[in-house]
């Protein structure tokens, strides 16, 4: 299949899939909405992870840099929703870009450290510092401040669901188009082995702030639709536990994949769903289930789903092969 | 060792390198010729790779200057000695195992720029027809060729090559030794090899390097093989 088709076939699917979920199971709809907002944080640590090999306990920080600067725009500048996840997908690259060049120098566990860090301080200055603005730990409501956006009310849940459904369509593509393209091969590559793309002529430095910049973006595009969907900001959104539920979604989904991140987004949540009802400690079944899926499949859910499909195909292709045999 | 240095395109001069306290390169000059095939030989633990990788831009040099087509460089990034047309291929064999052979010399030419393979490609014609599998399941014959097809992309003016046709079986070895000599006809090769009869056979000058100097040098291929087998090694 032509690589540009598939680029916006796999896409078009799931998200075909997910609007005909909204109509079967209907009291779900936020849910579904919820997964592909999800997906969203989960898709940009995994550029960090999955792609780039490095490990950061701060990516909540980003996310609440979309959620706070959209609100903080709704609440007391503007009435623009849209005009307001723009605002917040321009603070995430605002973000990444600043903090990058300090951040992607240290490696490992330093790296993961400084942004935990990072998020422990983002906390601190939302809750403490800047409460005048922010409220504190009462948060920031500013629901009834969003106007009616030309086209689509997104005030009204079922446009939201829609206008995320495109949202989550489009980035997809981007994403699917970065897998297939230099850029992906070149994030691919640095996690393997950064010495021989200093060789061959990259300047890995630069490879890698991309990387921070559009993992930061998409934390933050992320944060800002959770704010959008809530209408509500408070400071646990970027708490540092966070972090270890989106490095948990990005190996539940398969990292370094295009549809890991969905797959992570959507057993993640479901698991915490449908567990939470009857234990209270859902952590402890998401840990569980996340061990079987690592050792049973290493890739993930989404490399479980991949590798199942192949057996499928070869053997329907060994099958198809013996028929013609025995017809010839 | 005095010689006639016109037409020199790499010019290393009274380098030394240490790694922290420990001093490995002690002074070590040496300069290849354009067009020149030069073979370095030496025990292990002589310096050999890390006189390499410090003409790369990997390792930070103590004292000495490197000169590349006239201008120092001993204070570049790796990648941008690369971008300037001065390559190493390492010794470690690895490449980009996750990827196929195409996205690894799709990364080679977006490097450098160079779009047009086939030029690279016609000296291990058999990589065309790999192009499609993971490198990480290719032999060790040809991800050595997919190496070098990788560091001739962008058409660099000198390559250095850190034993090449190590652990290789003696059919692989012989193909790449019609390669280098093709490569030769372009390009300028520096080559660090343990293979003494396919140095005497390929190299139109050696150095020969002992506890991190240089011992000898030879041009004439009978001194070369007097040099390597017997004085040195």
């Amino acid at each position: 299949m032509n690589k540009k088709v598939k680029t916006v076939l796999g896409p078009f699917i799931l998200v075909v899939l997910l609007s005909i979920s909204r109509y079967l199971f209907s009291s779900k709809m936020t849910f579904i909405t919820e997964i592909a907002i999800y997906s969203l944080f989960v898709m940009g640590n995994n550029i960090l992870y999955g792609y780039l090999g490095m490990v950061s306990f701060g990516q909540p920080f980003y996310l609440s840099i979309g959620a706070w600067t959209s609100a903080i725009f709704l609440a007391y500048i503007g009435h623009n929703p849209i005009l307001a996840m723009l605002l917040g997908i321009a603070g995430g690259v605002i973000t990444g870009f600043v903090l990058g060049p300090f951040f992607i120098r240290l490696r490992g566990d330093y790296f993961a450290l400084i942004n935990a860090a990072l998020c422990a301080i983002g906390v601190f200055v939302f809750q403490k510092l800047l409460i005048g603005i922010t409220r504190g730990e009462d948060g920031l409501w500013f629901r009834t401040q969003m106007s009616r956006v030309r086209l689509l009310d997104i005030r009204l849940p079922n446009n939201f669901f829609f206008f995320v459904m495109i949202i989550f369509f489009i980035v997809l593509v981007l994403y699917s188009h970065m897998n297939n393209s230099v850029l992906g091969s070149s994030f691919k590559a640095l996690k393997v082995n950064e010495r021989k793309m200093r060789f061959l002529g990259f300047d890995t430095f630069r490879i890698r702030w991309i990387g921070f910049i559009l993992a930061s973006a998409l934390s933050s595009l992320s944060g800002s639709l959770y704010a959008l969907n809530l209408g509500f900001v408070n400071p646990s959104l970027g708490e540092t536990h966070r972090a270890a539920e989106v490095l948990v979604a990005t190996l539940l989904g398969g990292s370094g994949t295009v549809y890991g991140p969905f797959f992570g987004a959507l057993g993640f949540l479901g698991i915490k769903d449908l567990v939470s009802r009857w234990v209270t400690r859902w952590e402890l079944v998401v840990g569980v289930i996340t061990l079987i899926v690592m050792f049973r499949f290493s890739k993930g859910i989404w490399g479980g789903i991949r590798k199942v499909s192949l057996k499928i195909y070869d053997r329907d292709e060994r099958s198809a092969g013996r028929c013609g045999r025995q017809r010839s | 060792m005095n010689a006639d240095r016109t037409n020199t395109l790499l010019n290393v001069s009274d380098l030394e390198v240490s790694y922290q306290k420990l001093k490995v390169l002690f002074g070590v000059s040496v300069y290849v010729k354009k067009g020149e095939n030069v073979v370095l030989v030496g025990r292990n633990g002589a310096g050999k790779t890390t006189l390499f990788r410090t003409i790369a831009g990997f390792i930070k040099k103590g004292k000495g200057n490197i000169v590349y087509k006239g201008k120092e460089i001993d204070r570049l990034e790796a990648y941008e000695v690369a971008q300037r047309g001065l390559k190493y291929i390492p010794q470690d064999k690895q490449v980009f195992s996750d990827l196929t052979v195409r996205e690894n010399l799709e990364l080679g030419s977006y490097a450098t720029k160079d779009h047009e393979w086939d030029t690279v490609l016609v000296h291990f014609p058999k990589l065309k027809t790999l192009l499609d599998r993971k490198a990480g399941n290719l032999s060790g014959g040809e991800r050595q060729m997919l190496l070098i097809t990788m560091a001739l992309l962008g058409r660099p003016e000198l390559v250095l090559m850190d034993e090449p046709t190590e652990g290789l079986a003696p059919q692989l070895v012989k193909e790449l030794k019609d390669a280098f000599k093709e490569i030769n006809r372009h390009t300028t090769l520096f080559i660090i090899e343990q293979n003494l009869p396919l140095t005497a056979e390929v190299a139109d000058r050696v150095y020969s390097m002992k506890e991190g100097k240089i011992v000898a040098e030879t041009t004439a291929r009978d001194d070369i093989k007097e040099m390597v087998f017997e004085k040195y090694l």
